[in-house]
């Protein structure tokens, strides 16, 4: 059975270019396509091909990349016109016989295919993406029911890659926009019900670079190399803030938070 | 040093390698300046009533067939597919924006396609391109032949 499963892996199957768009900033000159023949085995990442650049062909191509297996979140790039984990995307899939790769765009380049993620950080550290509570002091576990917990789950399983802010069409033209990542995790905490943190986060959310920016193109969505599906999460945290307008944030401390229920379908 | 890498007001029009969503804000985008620029051309078209019957109706002329009889009402028939798409889409954009008629969080399963851009929302898409094409062809009827239907 294995040797079926194995049988032509290791082979060349074909040679394949690969399109590496090259920015150096010591240079100062502006960033230029470079191209680069690849033999390409079965199984080959586009992120080998890149590895493979660095070792045979040109050793200054420079990427971000750690665990090679879907999980760290720095090896995002635009993968002929897609924004793709590289890591995660094998060149003999693509189909094709170039590909082109781009640095993720709306952040800065900071050296060929290495984008500058300060803007995501920043956006996420900006809706407090943890459980908030009254309390000093916790005196206790807060509790959970195993239905509260999977209403939030597919949020959590974010890795921070960035695809979605550089695939979404509102942040290619609004700098200071929040973005899917930060959106989607501002509603996994404000839909926990361990979290009464609501009202610390409002004056984020419901701003001019907040939620109600997001047109919803879904392209965040479409991107995601996990399945978090932002899109829905913004959508979620409208619908929550909206069905909640009546029920005054202000009365703060509120032991029970927002009304989860109608949205989350779970309380 | 770091370089700007934005993606800029173009991307708005590139829904290539995204799903059916970002076409139809594309599409939202782009109707939505053409309707725009429509109706200032239209403001001005109509204050011309203010230099009198002959000028007005010189210009109701000269506007129909600037480039031969068939510009006028062409112009018209793309505005009013322009309109209804718009309409009709932003109709769909204010239920699922809300919220209304998405899944509830569900758990990811690989390949991990999406649902808030599928299912109910594609069902919708589905009735609003009916009711799209049903408003434009009554529209359009209208715009050729004067019959109402
Ligand atoms: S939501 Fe998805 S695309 Fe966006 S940062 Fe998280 S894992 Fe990446
Ligand atoms: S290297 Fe870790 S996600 Fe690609």
């Amino acid at each position: 059975m294995q040797e079926v499963a194995l049988k032509g892996f290791g082979e060349v199957v074909k040679t394949v270019t690969l399109r590496i768009r090259r920015y150096d900033p010591e240079s100062g000159e502006p960033p230029k396509y470079v191209e680069y023949k690849v033999p390409v085995q079965m199984g080959m990442t586009v992120l080998d091909g890149i590895l493979y650049v660095k070792e045979h062909l040109d050793h200054t191509v420079s990427a971000r990349y750690s665990c090679r297996m879907g999980i760290c979140g720095s090896c995002g790039m635009i993968i002929n016109g897609r924004e793709r984990l590289a890591c995660q995307t094998q060149i003999l899939e693509l189909g094709k016989d170039l590909v082109k790769i781009d640095p993720m765009g709306n952040y800065g380049t900071v050296k060929d295919l290495v984008p500058d993620l300060t803007k995501l950080f920043r956006n996420h550290e900006s809706v407090k993406p943890y459980v908030i509570r009254d309390e000093e002091e916790p005196k206790g576990e807060y509790l959970q029911t195993p239905e509260q917990r999977e209403s939030y789950a597919m949020f959590t399983d974010c890795i921070m890659c960035g695809l979605c802010l550089s695939a979404c069409p509102t942040n290619a033209t609004d700098e200071l926009y929040l973005g899917p990542q930060a959106l989607a995790q501002a509603f996994r905490y404000i839909s926990d019900n361990r979290d009464l943190g609501l009202n610390e986060r409002l004056n984020v959310l419901d701003s001019k670079h907040g939620v109600w920016r997001c047109h919803f193109s879904g392209a965040c969505s479409d991107v995601c190399p996990k399945g978090v599906d932002p899109a829905l999460g913004i959508q979620l945290l409208r619908q929550l803030l909206t069905s909640n307008v009546f029920v005054k944030f202000e009365q703060k401390g509120a032991p029970k938070g927002p009304d989860r229920k109608s949205v989350t379908g779970v309380s | 040093m770091t370089i700007e890498n934005k993606k800029g007001w173009i991307s708005w029009f590139n829904p290539f390698k995204y799903g059916t969503d970002r076409w139809m804000y594309s599409l939202h985008r782009l109707t939505g300046i053409a309707l725009g620029l429509y109706l200032i051309a239209h403001v001005w078209e109509t204050s011309n009533i203010l230099n009198g019957p002959i000028t007005w109706n010189k210009i109701m002329v000269d506007l129909d067939y600037p480039f031969g009889q068939h510009f006028g009402p062409l112009i018209l028939s793309l505005i009013l597919i322009a309109a209804a798409y718009h309409a009709l889409n932003g109709i769909r954009l204010t239920i699922v924006e809300n919220g209304l008629m998405l899944p509830r969080p569900y758990r990811p399963e690989y390949p991990y396609k999406a649902k808030s851009t599928r299912g109910l929302n594609d069902v919708l898409k589905i009735v609003l391109g009916i009711l799209m094409i049903i408003t434009a062809a009554i529209g359009i009827i209208y715009i050729y032949t004067g019959v109402i239907v």
